[in-house]
């Protein structure tokens, strides 16, 4: 939905009052307004991390965190087998099979209905089912805090202290993925050559729920990393890859500072504001 | 002034009658206290598919106890299920369970309503938790079981309201026999469980007497004893030597380590021994 | 509903989180230790028509509050109360069960009827299962011991009848049993009652001066911040394989193995000598701390995990998405026939990284040793107590 100021014309008045607090932005005769703190209100070629609520007859419906849930077709699904693979009613009756209720997936927005709820696709091998990682959701859009839409969401990072590598994903919508690195398929490619083997090797996995096997170090870098960005958010900084970065060097600095060494990783409360005030005074 | 035009009652107030109580009977009461081994259950009778029309049924008996006036526990339970759930309910990979405790009007001292008030849900909750640990519940998608536990006749001493005593400690006996009935239900029904679960009660108790000092009895009769300090109601899977369910309550020190051990392990033996009868039972039906 | 909140979270995710609380030591998802609790902030007297009141507030956002009114009730009399009929005596010693209406002490005990308290969660019913098990897990260690019901007798004709209404304000966001008990006692700690100011067995009144109005839980006159005996808390406490973890969130919960809510309250007999030298104190349990007082257990109650109702996680091997491809590629090896045995097997083997909601019970061992560590003198127990007695309450 547009964020069109919803005309109020207060009686002998040709004022126009916005109903939302926020930004105001002017082209020509057209004023929007960005609110400050609203839900998150899906736009066309957003990558958005949901959760499945329900299953329905031929999709799902998901979780985005905005108004509305949002629309999967089963139509828009990569189904295991190869990108040629028909569609058939076996596929229809064990549809939980591949998303079932409470399941986590990245996702692009392809359309938007006429009332704003947004339809989905996965129809990329960057996309599907996530798994071997945990979930935060942080709140609060626009302006103050909050994901910001900024030129990549999705990359890798190196984890500290023998960990392995992390993946993190920053939905859009406020839903952020971090997980131990699952190999891409480019990466897969570069291992086998063949171009049938790649399709069913990745499509194999795609909607496991099955987690591999993580070490404890590894687990231990994405807990603090998790931690790194609820501090952000609980002290109103920006959320995109370059504070999350700056702020997960920082935490890992101030543990060799501390007692416990590299075991803390606690980041609520007064530490979370220690490491805020550390990045915004960078 | 006298009022002419009705029938009038006596002048002056009237006392409420008042009624002998039966502790004036010259007979001698027996059994005064608890005159079981510390260890030893009450006998109970259990038997299964008393209501046809359910998928599974159980009734449960306990023996009355040596005082004249203390009745003896008496549950009758129905288990219907696994049935579908209904069209609106969101779907469930497990099945949903739902047990409702209820006391029969006539089956205390006071007076029960027909609604079930808080104590009931309460112990309605218990019995969830005890048998949802029992059941395998992922081989019953979107299907639910309702488990219906009447308590005909309440474990209580017509005396012991006189010392407007608390029902907590019933309770736990209620709690206990429900969890073997509901056990045998679902065992009657056909419901696939990991193992039969008993339910068993141990109290640490003091008596009367200068000098004595708190002991720890099981299958306690509240009313045998001078005053109980604390009690359990444990519910046991003995094959797989697993507790599903623990509600304990009273006041015991917590330097004393040892006692609250051994007040759990009266417990589950008073649980096996249950679970012993229950297993009888039902290698009765099937042969 | 089970005595849990349902919580919406994949089987990948469980299985991570399962994992992650069974390492040594375990990594919780916020960072925290084993036994460190959330931080909170709590205020009373927030209410000033109340007799005491109280208001905490968890990081997440979880907010409750908690009222205690107090009213004047006349004490039922027994038709064979010997002040008023003399010549029907109750027979004596018959195997009374509970502390008659003479206590320990030749005074009279209170009725567990003298207390009412009620729980409102928001979005529930006040007959839901679920509620009621909270407000019964809360009253029932308020009551075990019949000492408060003592502290509410004016004289033998009158009584204080207690009100304690507990509200949680937000949404229910993880299990509130430790967040509503932690109120409970908070505002059972700031609760005055009015100075009595008659005597004996007629009708009592009471000074009017607010201020002089005496704490339902008295101070230490010595020092005024300390208190003789503490109320009672309720402390939520789980396991998840091998570890042992307190104030867990919503999501430690989801994995849990077993859950147990365990009240504790001061031991009234060495509250009064703080310095122990009495027979029950045993040293196996004392860690050196000099505040540490003794603790006795007042109930246990087993919380059923939300993990037994969490959807379980299916093996690649018998996933049909992942099989299907393996199916085409290598024309049909036996793929579609073995489904069923596999099926059969994945409900009693654990695959590692595949998430199973538990069956069965918790062994006897593994929740005595919950219960041990959270009675430990000096330990997370004697923290938290020892936290609220430093809110100020005046």
């Amino acid at each position: 939905m547009d964020a069109r100021p919803r005309h109020l014309h207060p009686p002998h008045t040709t004022a126009i009052t916005s109903s939302l607090a926020g930004i105001t932005t002017r082209t020509n005769k057209l004023i929007s307004v960005r609110p400050l703190r609203a839900r998150y209100t899906p736009e066309v070629g957003d990558l958005v991390v949901g959760r499945i609520l329900e299953v329905q007859a031929k999709r799902w419906r998901v979780d985005v965190g905005s108004v509305q849930l949002a629309a999967l077709p089963l139509s828009a699904i990569n189904l295991p087998g190869g990108i040629l693979r028909k569609r058939t009613e076996t596929d229809e009756l064990q549809i939980r099979t591949f998303f079932a209720e409470g399941d986590l997936l990245v996702a692009e927005v392809q359309q938007l209905f006429g009332d704003g709820a947004a339809v989905l696709h996965t129809r990329s091998l960057k996309y599907g089912k996530l798994r071997n990682g945990v979930f935060v959701a942080v709140s609060g859009m626009g302006g103050g805090g909050g994901v910001v839409r900024s030129r990549r969401q999705v990359w890798t990072m190196e984890g500290a202290n023998n960990a392995g590598k992390m993946d993190v994903i920053l939905g859009v919508n406020g839903y952020v993925w971090i997980s131990k690195h699952v190999e891409t398929p480019k990466e897969v490619e570069q291992k086998h050559m063949g171009i049938t083997n790649l399709e069913e090797n990745v499509s194999a996995t795609v909607y496991s729920s099955q987690n591999d096997a993580i070490d404890g170090d590894t687990m231990r870098e994405i807990a603090r990393l998790r931690g790194v960005v609820t501090a952000l958010v609980e002290n109103g900084c920006r959320v995109d890859e370059d504070m999350v970065v700056r702020g997960y060097q920082e935490a890992v600095e101030m543990a060799m500072l501390s007692e416990s060494g590299q075991e803390d990783i606690y980041l609520g409360g007064e530490r979370g504001e220690q490491l805020a005030a550390a990045l915004r005074g960078n | 002034m006298a009022d002419r035009r009705r029938i009038n009652g006596p002048p002056g107030s009237t006392m409420p009658p008042v009624f002998e109580d039966d502790a004036g009977q010259p007979e001698v009461k027996s059994g005064k206290g608890r005159d079981r081994a510390p260890t030893a259950i009450r006998k109970m009778f259990l038997k299964t598919g008393v209501t046809p029309s359910a998928s599974g049924s159980a009734y449960l008996e306990f023996e009355k106890s040596n005082k004249s006036d203390v009745s003896g526990l008496k549950l009758s339970c129905t288990v219907h299920g696994p049935r579908s759930l209904p069209r609106s309910s969101p779907f469930s990979p497990h099945i949903v369970l739902s047990a409702h405790v209820k006391y029969a009007p006539f089956a205390t001292k006071q007076r029960r309503g027909y609604l079930r008030d808080p104590s009931e849900r309460d112990l309605g909750t218990h019995l969830e938790t005890a048998l949802r640990g029992a059941i395998i519940a992922d081989r019953w998608p979107k299907s639910g079981v309702d488990i219906i536990i009447s308590i005909i006749e309440g474990d209580q001493d017509r005396e012991a309201s006189k010392s407007q005593g608390d029902e907590t400690w019933d309770m736990m006996n209620a709690l206990s026999g429900c969890i073997t009935v509901a056990s045998a239900a679902l065992a009657d029904a056909g419901i696939d469980c990991v193992d039969t679960v008993a339910g068993g009660v141990a109290a640490l108790v003091q008596d009367a007497g200068d000098d004595s000092t708190p002991r720890i009895v099981v299958d306690p009769i509240p009313s045998e004893h001078e005053k109980v300090l604390g009690a359990c109601c444990i519910a046991y899977l003995p094959t797989r030597d697993e507790v599903t369910n623990l509600w304990f309550k009273g006041d015991l020190p917590a330097s004393d380590a040892g006692l609250y051990t051994q007040l759990v392990e009266n417990g589950i033996q008073a649980s096996r021994n249950a679970n012993r009868v229950l297993v009888e039972c039902l290698g009765e039906t099937t042969s | 509903m089970a005595s849990s909140q349902h919580v919406l979270l994949s089987p990948a995710e469980l299985s991570y989180l399962h994992s992650s609380l069974s390492l040594t030591p375990p990594i919780r998802p916020d960072g925290r230790s084993p036994t460190q609790y959330r931080p909170l902030s709590a205020e009373t007297g927030i209410l000033p028509g109340t007799n005491g009141s109280a208001r905490i507030c968890f990081a997440d956002g979880t907010e409750a509050i908690v009222g205690v009114k107090a009213e004047v009730e006349k004490t039922k009399r027994r038709w064979d109360d010997d002040a008023i009929y003399s010549e029907n005596q109750p027979t004596e010693g018959e195997g009374q069960q509970q502390p008659g209406r003479d206590g320990d002490n030749g005074e009279e005990s209170g009725s567990s009827e003298w207390v009412e308290l009620t729980v409102e969660i928001p979005g529930y019913r006040d007959d839901d299962s679920g509620t009621i098990f909270l407000g019964q897990m809360l009253s029932e260690a308020l009551l075990a011991d019949g000492g408060f019901v003592r502290k509410l007798r004016i004289n033998r004709r009158f009584h204080w009848r207690l009100y304690l209404d507990i509200l949680l304000i937000s949404p229910p966001l993880s299990y509130p049993l430790p967040l509503l008990s932690l109120t409970t006692h908070l505002a059972l700690l700031a609760t005055r009652l009015p100075k009595l100011k008659s005597e004996g067995d007629e009708d009592p009144f009471f000074d009017d001066d607010w201020a002089a109005a005496p704490y339902l839980y008295p101070r230490d006159p010595s020092n005024k911040q300390k208190v003789v005996e503490r109320p009672p808390v309720t402390l939520l406490v789980m396991a998840v394989g091998g570890n042992i973890i307190f104030d867990p969130s919503k999501e430690e919960l989801a994995v849990a193995d077993v859950a147990l809510a365990v009240s504790i309250g001061d031991d009234a007999s060495t509250a009064q000598q703080i310095q122990g030298g009495d027979k029950m104190d045993v040293d196996s349990f004392s860690h050196g701390s000099g505040s540490g007082r003794n603790l006795k257990l007042l109930s246990i109650r087993t919380v059923d995990p939300p993990s037994r109702l969490t959807p379980p996680g299916v093996a690649n091997a018998a996933n049909s998405a992942y099989g299907h491809a393996q199916v085409v590629s290598s024309a049909g090896a036996g793929g579609n026939s073995q489904k069923m045995p596999e099926a059969r097997q994945t409900e009693s083997e654990a695959v590692e990284g595949v998430w199973k909601p538990p069956r069965g019970g918790a062994k006897a061992i593994v929740m005595g040793a919950l219960v041990q560590k959270v009675l430990i003198r000096g330990g997370v127990a004697d923290e938290v107590l020892d936290a609220l007695e430093g809110v100020d309450t005046s």
